[in-house]
């Protein structure tokens, strides 16, 4: 006896319907898979290439290898050999090795900051023959972050250090330049002082010297008078020679105009020159100054120099 | 031996080239500026030597150096004199003078009341240019350097006062003297001579003014030079002598010419 009414027609042929369903799943899911196993290289021929590390730290097998930052293989063992050297072998698609020249290295690196490990493949000289399957390749590890942080740690430390001996030292320079500082606050403190004085000084001085220049005035403001009176005299004949004299000067002005005109585009480089040429003779004034200074103080022309004045102006009774 | 010569020789050479050491800038910009003002006042560029002499001072009075300080007003009252100041140049000397406690040097103060003196004398404030003599006197106690010319100062304002007499007779006491300021020397026979003039002793007068016209000349001090022809002038006169006299007149007008004209180029520095 049948459970299920037979006689329902949607029930007929039911184990072929779910066997076929089934093979459907399967064939789905090993499409699936072996889409992703093509996709992933599963199917295609790989080689081996090998290289030695000193430590198997920061390697894992399955690890990616890559060239020029594209996926072309993977680390595919690690082992442990008789002189404590770590054997690693690494799978590489076949199609890749073209690229990749026999005196390669490999190098691990992290992806990124703080990324996952990485095996990176140098193309190596292009003059190189290509790297063929089971070849062995060299190994290092690219510095990190925690190697550079551990690299400048090294460096910045002594110089801490050093540091704190300049500061704590009494007699080290720091502290001397300190002093030094403070003596020169003090310095400058009393020559503010002298200086006010002597502004005041200057002060008062100009005052007096300000006198017998306006007397100096008066006097020149009482001769322009004169002066002025000789014109009115004068005048009218002065007019009749400047006239001609007018006349001379345009000729010589047309004669310069011409002359200048021919000399203009010289002047520029001429002017140039000059200012070099002035330039130097400040500086040469200003050294022969200094030899003529040391000289006047030097025997024997320390003789022939006349000694410093100390006595005032000599003024007679009669002065 | 002549190894142990020939070190000593090399060490007095290198002593000899060794670089002598070098003032502070103040003082060494202080000693420039008292040269060149010095200079300018000598070449008769008075305006910059006043500039530089103030300058001078104020470097002086910074560092406090009093002594050079008095030389200094000094000499700013004697280039304010000749630029025709004498507001200002007194005021100069009555820094010194009339500084009660002590700071300048007492030979400052003594030439500062003798320049007063001067000034005073030539501005015919007579009595008051004695006063000033008088101080002058008194701080000299008759050991100092300008003695001969404080004597002769006081015999000038003798003969300015109309006391003819004793301005001869301290004028003759002094050109018998030997002194080495030859200005002064002539200052007294000029002195002599026009005391002379006027108490009609004609004869010695000419032969004085000549005395002093010759000494004069040795010094190139071109106003007492006029001054002396034109006294010669005036004696030759008097004697008779008119030739003489009219010679006497035109040399000290060509002289007094010339003189103008140099002052309006550049003025002497001496008178």
């Amino acid at each position: 006896m049948t459970l299920l009414a037979d006689k329902d027609e949607r029930f007929k042929n039911l184990f072929g319907k779910a066997m076929l369903f089934i093979l459907f799943a399967v064939v789905g899911i090993s499409l699936a898979l072996l889409w992703t196993g093509i996709n992933k290289g599963a199917f295609s021929h790989q080689s081996s290439i090998y290289f030695v590390a000193d430590s198997g730290q920061d390697l894992n097998v399955g690890m990616p290898v890559k060239l020029s930052g594209f996926k072309i293989g993977k680390l595919s063992r690690l082992t442990l050999d008789e002189h404590g050297e770590v054997q690693v072998e690494t799978s590489i698609e076949t199609k890749y090795l073209k690229l990749i020249r026999q005196d390669a290295t490999v190098s691990l690196k992290k992806e990124g900051v703080i990324g996952d490990g990485i095996l990176e493949f140098s193309r190596g000289s292009e003059s190189k023959p290509i790297l063929k399957s089971g070849g062995k390749v060299a190994f290092e590890r690219a510095s990190g972050l925690e190697q550079a942080v551990l690299e400048v740690k090294e460096r910045i430390m002594p110089i801490i250090d050093e540091f704190k001996v300049i500061l704590v030292d009494p007699q080290g320079d720091v502290r001397q330049t300190l002093k030094n500082l403070h003596e020169i606050a003090v310095g400058l403190r009393e020559t503010q002082q002298r200086l006010n004085q002597v502004l005041g000084s200057v002060d008062s001085n100009l005052n007096n010297e300000l006198q017998p220049l306006l007397h100096s005035l008066r006097q020149s403001a009482a001769n322009a008078e004169t002066i002025s009176l000789n014109l009115d005299r004068n005048l009218p004949s002065l007019l009749s020679k400047t006239d001609s004299s007018l006349e001379n000067i345009r000729l010589a002005t047309d004669s310069l105009n011409q002359a200048v005109q021919q000399t203009a585009p010289q002047l520029p480089g001429m002017i140039s020159e000059a200012r070099d040429t002035l330039g130097k003779t400040r500086e040469m004034v200003g050294s022969t100054q200094e030899v003529v200074d040391g000289l006047t103080t030097s025997w024997p022309l320390n003789r022939s120099v006349p000694a410093l004045e100390t006595t005032p102006i000599k003024v007679d009774s009669h002065d | 031996m002549t190894k142990l010569y020939l070190l000593i020789l090399v060490a007095f050479l290198t002593a000899c080239g060794s670089p002598t050491p070098r003032l502070p800038s103040v003082i060494q910009q202080a000693h420039t500026l008292d040269k060149e003002a010095r200079r300018a006042q000598q070449t008769g560029d008075l305006l910059r030597a006043h500039y530089n002499f103030t300058k001078l001072l104020a470097l002086q009075q910074s560092v406090d150096d009093t002594a050079a300080v008095a030389i200094t007003q000094l000499n700013l009252a004697t280039v304010a004199y000749q630029l025709q100041d004498q507001p200002a140049a007194f005021a100069w000397l009555d820094k010194i003078i009339l500084e009660q406690a002590g700071v300048y040097p007492k030979e400052a103060r003594l030439t500062a009341y003798f320049r007063k003196a001067v000034f005073l004398a030539n501005a015919q404030k007579l009595t008051e240019a004695t006063l000033a003599l008088q101080s002058a006197e008194n701080l000299c106690e008759q050991k100092c350097a300008e003695y001969f010319g404080l004597k002769v100062l006081q015999a000038r304002l003798l003969l300015l006062k109309g006391d003819v007499k004793n301005a001869h007779a301290l004028a003759t006491e002094l050109s018998k003297q030997s002194t080495i300021d030859s200005t002064e020397l002539a200052n007294a026979i000029r002195i002599q001579a026009a005391a002379e003039e006027k108490l009609a002793l004609n004869t010695e007068a000419l032969k004085h003014y000549q005395t002093a016209l010759e000494m004069d000349k040795k010094l190139a001090l071109s106003s007492r030079i006029a001054e002396d022809l034109l006294g010669l002038s005036r004696v030759a006169s008097t004697l008779g002598k008119s030739e003489e006299a009219v010679i006497y007149s035109r040399r000290a007008e060509l002289l007094i010419h010339s003189k103008a004209k140099t002052i309006s180029v550049k003025p002497d520095q001496k008178e």
